[in-house]
C-alpha cells in the first residue's frame, strides 16, 4: 500500500482539487492509465444468460419484444401518466397497463405496489417460467428513481389543505428505489441479498456488469440481474428543464437530432456459471463475456466531448472479454439523441471500432433510464439469437460529425456473434458490456 | 476474501474529527436537536444536524459550490478516511481505487425544492441547476472527480442495511487484482420532509432522547452526516465476514432473519462487542433477542442516542464505532438504555476485545451484518 502525502482539506493545497491535464492535453479531466479498476483481468469462469424477462413499451416477453424490434415499431406515444402541457417534450415510451394485468391478480397487495414493482414482478415471473427453480445467490439490479411517483403523490397531498393522508404511509413505504426489487423477490419467493445500483442512466449495465464479474471471479454461481424504472413527473420535468428532451421524434445520430424522449420498463436476466448451466442441460441464451466501467469526471450531466469516457468503457469491456475491436459485429448504442451524448459516443465508437453497425433502440421506446441497460442487453441477446440487427428508427440523415454505419429505420439481417451494449449516465459514469452468441 | 480496514472518517452531528467525536461519545455527549420548519405550514420537527464548521473546508471547494449538503458530508468523510489511512491518491493510485456509496434518502433537500417549484409554479419553473444534484449518484460523482477516480464508482440504494451491502460490494470488487483499495461511503442529509414521512410511519419521536431497547419503542430522531472507510489488503483490522442478509416482508419476520444472520456470523466463536442499530423503534426488540441468544457476554453499544438515526450514514457510524472499540479497547457509555436487560461494558474486563459484530436492521425490509476482528 502506498504511504504517500496525506490529503488535506485546504482548497489551495488539496491534491484532489487540482485538475491534471491528461495525455491528450485536455484540461478538466484527469488522465487515464491502462490496466485499471474498470476492467477485470482475473478471468476464470464463463458466464451464461440462462433466462430473461422483459416488459417495455415494445411489449412483454421475448417473443413479443423480438417481433416489435424486428418491425422497427415506434412505441413512443403522447404522455398519459401526468400533465406535460408546460414541457417541451410531450411524449414518452409507456408500458401498456394491460401487460401488467396478471401481476398479483385478485390480490389486495397489487393496489399498493408501485408500477415499477409491477413491471419488475412481471419480468421476474417470465424469467422464472424459462428457468423454474432458478435460485440466485445474489441479486444486482439497477434503477434511478424506482417508485418516485409515490413520493410525488405524498408531497402533493401535503400541499392540499385538509387532504386525506390515509394513503401516505403506503406511499412512503413503497416509494424507495430499492422497493421494486424487494417486492419482486418477495412475491416470487426468492431469498437473496439484493444490491440496488443507482448510477443514473448507466445503472442497468453496471448491474449486469457487476453481476457478471461476481460469477466470473468464482465467488457466485447464480446471480439475478437487470434494471427497472417507471416514468415519473419529477424526472420527466427534470430532463425537460435541461432541454435534453425533445418536442420531436427521437433521432439518434441524426443530423437533425434534438434530444431524447423518456421511457420505462423492466428487464431481468438470470446469469449462471456456464459450466454449471451446461452440466444441468440449461438452454444458454447468450454469454456475457466482458464489462468495462469508466468515470470521466467532466461534468455532472455532460460527457467529455472527446468521447474518452465511453471509449474507455468500451476498451475495457473488450479487454475484459479478450476480444479485438474488429470482432464486434454490432453496437447497441446508448444513443439518447442529445447533441452532446451522441457526439461523444459516436466519436468513441468510430475511433475504437470503425464502421461497425450501430443502432440506438431508444428511438423506438425512449430512454428507460435505470432499466435501459438491462432492456437493451435483452434486445442485443435477441439480435444475436434471431439473426437481425434492430433498427435506429426516425432516421433521416447521418450527422456530419459521424463516421458510423447506422442501422437506419429497418432491421438488418445479420449473423452477429459479438456485440457491445453501452450505457452512460449523469455523474460521468460510463458502462459497456460485451455479449456473445453462445458457443460450446 | 480478507479485506482490512485501512482508514476511517466521519461527519456527524457531534463534529467530524475521528478523535473529537469519539471523545464526545465517551463523555456521554448527545447532539443538540435542531428544529426543522416546514415550508408548507405544517408541524415542525426536531433533527440532529451537522454543524456547518464540520464541513467548512469542503464547502469551499469549487466543485461543491452548488452541491447539496449530502455531497459535502460525503466528501469530507471520504477525504478524512483517506487521511486516516495515510493515503494521498495520485493518478496511478486513483486508478487502482474503487468507490462505493451507500445512500438511503439521498439529496432530499434539492429534490424537495425542485419538485416544490414544479408543484407551485409549473414545469416551466423547474431549475436545470437543481435537477442534476437530485440524482442518487451525485455525491459519488463529486467525490470521484475530486479524487480523480476514473474506474469503478457505484452508488447503492437501500435502507440502513445498504451500508453493509456496500461493504459486500467492496469485497466483490476487490476480487479484482487490479484494485488496491475501495473507499466505502455512507451519506445522508436531514430534511423536514423526511421527518414527516417517518412520523407518518410512526417511527419518529417528537423530541430526544432516543431510548434503545426500551420495553415500549418510542421512536427515533433523524440525523445526517457521513461515514467512510478505506478497505484495502493491508490494515489494522480484518473485515472477517459480511452477511448481506436479505429482506423481511413483515416486521414480525425481522427477528428470525436477524437471528439467522447472527448464527452464521458467530460461527460458534465468541463476540466481544456488538454494535447494534437499535434506535427506539421496532428493530430494538429483534436486536435484543439476538444479543441475548447469541452474544450474551458481549459489550453492546449503539451510537444512535448520541448521534441520531443517520440511516446509511448511521450504519457506517456503527461500523466505525466497532473499529474504534477494537482499536482502543473501549466503548462509550450506552445512553438511555434500560440497564437491567443487557450486559453493558465500557472496557474489557478479563481479556482484550478481539471481535466485534455490526448489525443493521433497516426500517424498510433489509437486514444485514458483518464482523470485524483484530
Amino acid at each position: 500500500m502506498e504511504k504517500t502525502k496525506a490529503p488535506t482539506l485546504s482548497p489551495s493545497l488539496n491534491p484532489y482539487g487540482r485538475l491534471v491535464p491528461n495525455k491528450h492535453g485536455i484540461p478538466g479531466i484527469r488522465g487515464y492509465v491502462g490496466g485499471v479498476a474498470g476492467e477485470h483481468l482475473g478471468k476464470t469462469h464463463r458466464v451464461a444468460v440462462v433466462a430473461a424477462g422483459i416488459v417495455s413499451p415494445l411489449g412483454r416477453g421475448l417473443a413479443m419484444t423480438a417481433e416489435a424490434l424486428r418491425a422497427g415499431r415506434d412505441c413512443v406515444t403522447p404522455m398519459q401518466r401526468f400533465p406535460v402541457d408546460q414541457c417541451r417534450c410531450t411524449t414518452a415510451g409507456q408500458v401498456d397497463d394491460r401487460l401488467l394485468a396478471d401481476v398479483l391478480p385478485n390480490d389486495c397487495r397489487a393496489r399498493r405496489l408501485h408500477r415499477a414493482s409491477q413491471m419488475t414482478i412481471a419480468a421476474l415471473t417470465d424469467l422464472l417460467e424459462q428457468a423454474p427453480g432458478f435460485a440466485p445467490q445474489l441479486t444486482v439490479v439497477g434503477t434511478t428513481s424506482g417508485g418516485m411517483s409515490f413520493g410525488e403523490q405524498y408531497y402533493r397531498s401535503l400541499q392540499r389543505p385538509g387532504a386525506c393522508t390515509a394513503q401516505a404511509p403506503g406511499w412512503i413505504a413503497n416509494y424507495p428505489p430499492q422497493k421494486a426489487a424487494l417486492d419482486a423477490l418477495a412475491v416470487l419467493g426468492l431469498m437473496s441479498p439484493c444490491q440496488v445500483i443507482a448510477n443514473a442512466c448507466a445503472s442497468g449495465t453496471n448491474a449486469i456488469g457487476h453481476a457478471f464479474e461476481c460469477i466470473r471471479s468464482g465467488r457466485y454461481d447464480r446471480v439475478l440481474t437487470g434494471g427497472y424504472d417507471a416514468l415519473s413527473e419529477l424526472v420527466f420535468v427534470g430532463f425537460d428543464s435541461l432541454q435534453a428532451a425533445t418536442p420531436e421524434k427521437c433521432r439518434p445520430f441524426d443530423a437533425s437530432r434534438t434530444g431524447l424522449v423518456l421511457g420505462e420498463g423492466a428487464a431481468l436476466l438470470a446469469l449462471e456459471n456456464l459450466t454449471q448451466a451446461e452440466a444441468r442441460g440449461a438452454e444458454v441464451l447468450a454469454e456475457i463475456s466482458g464489462y468495462g466501467i469508466s468515470t470521466d469526471n467532466h461534468h455532472l450531466t455532460q460527457p467529455h466531448p472527446s468521447g474518452i469516457g465511453p471509449r474507455k468503457a468500451m476498451e475495457r469491456a473488450l479487454r475484459s472479454a479478450d476480444l479485438e475491436p474488429d470482432t464486434i459485429d454490432y453496437v447497441n448504442a446508448h444513443g439518447t439523441a442529445t447533441p452532446f451524448n451522441d457526439a461523444a459516443e459516436g466519436k468513441a465508437i468510430a475511433d475504437l471500432l470503425g464502421k461497425v453497425p450501430v443502432s440506438s433502440t431508444k428511438s423506438m421506446m425512449g430512454h428507460s433510464l435505470g432499466a435501459a441497460g438491462a432492456v437493451e442487453a435483452v434486445f442485443t441477446i435477441l439480435a444475436l439469437r434471431q439473426g437481425f440487427l434492430p433498427p435506429n428508427i426516425n432516421f433521416r440523415a447521418l450527422g456530419p460529425e459521424f463516421d458510423l454505419d447506422v442501422v437506419a429505420n429497418k432491421a438488418r439481417p445479420a449473423s452477429a456473434r459479438a456485440a457491445l451494449s453501452n450505457s452512460f449516465g449523469f455523474g460521468g459514469t460510463n458502462a459497456s458490456i460485451a455479449i456473445q452468441a453462445h458457443s460450446r | 476474501m480478507s479485506l482490512r480496514l485501512a482508514g476511517l472518517g466521519w461527519v456527524t452531528p457531534l463534529g467530524s474529527g475521528l478523535d473529537e467525536v469519539w471523545e464526545k461519545l465517551r463523555a456521554g455527549a448527545e447532539a443538540e436537536p435542531t428544529p426543522l420548519e416546514s415550508s408548507l405550514g405544517k408541524k415542525g420537527c426536531l433533527a440532529f444536524n451537522v454543524p456547518p464548521a464540520a464541513v467548512a473546508d469542503a464547502a469551499r471547494l469549487p466543485r461543491l459550490r452548488r452541491s447539496s449538503a449530502i455531497s459535502r458530508f460525503a466528501v469530507t468523510a471520504g477525504l478524512r478516511a483517506l487521511s486516516d489511512a495515510g493515503l494521498g491518491l495520485d493518478e496511478s493510485s486513483a486508478a487502482r481505487t474503487a468507490l462505493v456509496f451507500a445512500i438511503s434518502n439521498g439529496g432530499v433537500v434539492y429534490t424537495k425544492r425542485f419538485y416544490h417549484e414544479i408543484v407551485q409554479q409549473g414545469a416551466a419553473a423547474a431549475s436545470p441547476l437543481l435537477f442534476p444534484e437530485t440524482v442518487f449518484n451525485a455525491p459519488a460523482s463529486h467525490l470521484a472527480a475530486l479524487l480523480g477516480i476514473t474506474g469503478a464508482s457505484y452508488t447503492l440504494v437501500g435502507d440502513g442495511a445498504v451500508a453493509i451491502l456496500a461493504l459486500q460490494m467492496a469485497e466483490n470488487l476487490m476480487a479484482n487484482p487490479m484494485l488496491d483499495r475501495c473507499l466505502v461511503v455512507g451519506a445522508e442529509e436531514a430534511d423536514w420532509l423526511l421527518c414527516d414521512a417517518y412520523r407518518k410511519w410512526r417511527l419518529l419521536r417528537t423530541a430526544p432522547p432516543i431510548e434503545p431497547f426500551a420495553p415500549q419503542p418510542r421512536g427515533m430522531i433523524l440525523s445526517e452526516g457521513a461515514g467512510a472507510v478505506v478497505l484495502a489488503r493491508d490494515g489494522s483490522l480484518l473485515l472477517e465476514k459480511v452477511h448481506p442478509g436479505g429482506s423481511f416482508a413483515q416486521q414480525n419476520k425481522l427477528a428470525g432473519q436477524l437471528e439467522a444472520i447472527c448464527e452464521q456470523l458467530r460461527d460458534n466463536g465468541e463476540m466481544d462487542v456488538m454494535l447494534a442499530s437499535a434506535n427506539g423503534t421496532f428493530v430494538d426488540a429483534a436486536e435484543m433477542a439476538a444479543a441475548q441468544k447469541y452474544f450474551s457476554g458481549a459489550a453492546i453499544y449503539t451510537p444512535k442516542p448520541a448521534l441520531g438515526e443517520g440511516v446509511a450514514a448511521g450504519t457506517m457510524w456503527q461500523f466505525i464505532c466497532a473499529a474504534l472499540a477494537l482499536r482502543r479497547q473501549e466503548l462509550p457509555p450506552l445512553l438511555h438504555a434500560p440497564k437491567s436487560c443487557l450486559t453493558i461494558a465500557s472496557a474489557p474486563t478479563e481479556k482484550p476485545w478481539q471481535c466485534a459484530i455490526v448489525t443493521a436492521c433497516g426500517l424498510n425490509q433489509q437486514v444485514a451484518g458483518c464482523v470485524l476482528r483484530t
